[in-house]
């Protein structure tokens, strides 16, 4: 994948993030493709390109609005373009249920940043409660993920450079 | 300096990663900085039209629904209207008694929204008036339910809206009938809470929440939602009111501004 091919990727999904959101959301809660994006780019291209790529699409999709807390995506995804590139060439090297937690852990902890600047009332009020909305909100962008792996597995990303 | 440079080289992944992380965290530290706030009112202004198929598509999409609402509501504010009509006339002849002086000075400016934001939760909208619409900073956004939230950016043709759900939003109210005070702030889905509110204030579920009219942006008794549960702990000194909103808020098209007018 050539750096033109991850820009129109990154476009492709930043407009897929703008556009469709607003149709996928389920009270209040939105899918994130722009984390589904950086996490893949991260483990193809390493952590450099998956930085890079998450800060500037995070920056960009902050720039189309956001009330408060602006930078915080660019911040949560240079954290899992970082993290994500870790997951580049492993998967042979660990075991899979090991590779596919860590990805998992990687997610969590967006959403666990997202969520706590976001939901801090509710973390500070009822800790029960932003417990289930940091659950709720993560797992709905693992559903994407889900469906991903069906025709782009990450194991296959992982490896995408090795040969 | 060779071995400076490897090490430099060597290490560049880490170093990114720090150099973004301060300049994110620099960011999000000077959300309120003049040159950020001038760049996301340029970018707004130059980039919004980005997301109108979107729009677009959901107008079409929600056109049939939204109609079959106003017809209802029609029919209702028909009904209303009679009783309004007589309400008014009295009014009018008791103001004129007690010498009532005009206080309200806004008009409504109703403005089409553009995007509802990327994020993966609700807190911001862009509309179509601006600068140019004499629309200004801090001035309260509203719905036929009530307030939803108020303008945060102004660019020429385009306005940022924190909305109600924004984590950072906050609104003096007002409960009736009991007329009790206090400070309004997002919890989850549609639904707000009231904190610093006096403990022996009589609330009851149900009550209605409106703006108090003591901060310099929102005119008082505006509709801002109902009270839906009371908490009054024994180990606290305030009471929790929860309210909930109006829940119109994820699909929302068309919204007003509440602008003041010109005194020339």
């Amino acid at each position: 994948m050539n750096n033109f091919q991850i820009f129109f990727i990154a476009a492709l999904f930043l407009f897929i993030q703008l556009l469709l959101v607003d149709f996928l959301s389920l009270n209040h809660i939105r899918p994130d493709f722009l984390v589904i994006f950086t996490l893949y780019t991260s483990m193809i291209k390493g952590k450099t390109y998956g930085m890079i790529i998450g800060f500037s699409i995070g920056i960009l999709s902050n720039l189309f609005g956001v009330g408060s807390y602006f930078g915080l995506e660019p911040l949560s995804l240079t954290i899992v373009g970082y993290l994500g590139g870790y997951l580049k060439n492993i998967y042979e090297k660990v075991l899979p249920y090991i590779f596919h937690m860590l990805w998992i852990l990687i997610i969590l902890f967006h959403f666990l940043i997202i969520c706590y600047f976001r939901y801090q009332n509710i973390y500070i009020s009822d800790l029960i409660e932003f417990l289930f909305i940091w659950f709720a909100t993560t797992s709905y962008t693992l559903l994407f993920i889900l469906s991903i792996q069906f025709i782009f597995p990450f194991r296959e990303a992982s490896n995408a450079e090795i040969s | 300096m060779h071995s400076f440079y490897l090490s430099i080289v060597k290490n560049r992944d880490h170093l990114l990663f720090i150099l973004l992380t301060l300049f994110s965290l620099n960011i999000l530290l000077n959300n309120d900085s003049p040159n950020t706030l001038l760049v996301r009112a340029k970018f707004l202004d130059s980039f919004s039209f980005i997301s109108s198929p979107s729009k677009w598509l959901k107008t079409i999409v929600q056109l049939e629904e939204e109609t079959q609402l106003l017809r209802e509501k029609n029919l209702q504010l028909a009904l209303q209207s009679d009783e309004m009509i007589r309400s008014y006339e009295e009014n009018k002849n008791l103001k004129k008694l007690l010498d009532y002086k005009k206080d309200s000075n806004f008009d409504l400016v109703a403005s089409k929204v553009l995007n509802m934001g990327s994020n993966s939760n609700l807190s911001s909208i862009t509309i179509n008036v601006g600068l140019n619409d004499k629309i200004k900073v801090n001035q309260p956004v509203i719905i036929p339910e009530g307030v939803i939230g108020k303008t945060i950016l102004v660019g020429k043709s385009t306005s940022l809206v924190q909305l109600i759900s924004d984590v950072n939003y906050r609104a003096s109210v007002r409960i009736y009938p009991s007329g009790s005070v206090g400070i309004l702030r997002f919890l989850r889905d549609d639904i707000c809470e009231v904190r610093e509110v006096q403990k022996n204030a009589e609330i009851k579920l149900g009550d209605a929440v409106m703006t108090s009219g003591f901060s310099d942006i929102y005119p008082s008794n505006l509709n801002i939602g109902n009270v839906i549960e009371i908490q009054d702990e024994i180990s606290s000194f305030q009471k929790i009111v929860k309210v909930r909103i109006s829940s119109n808020i994820g699909s929302l098209m068309n919204v007003f501004v509440l602008r003041e007018q010109d005194n020339e």
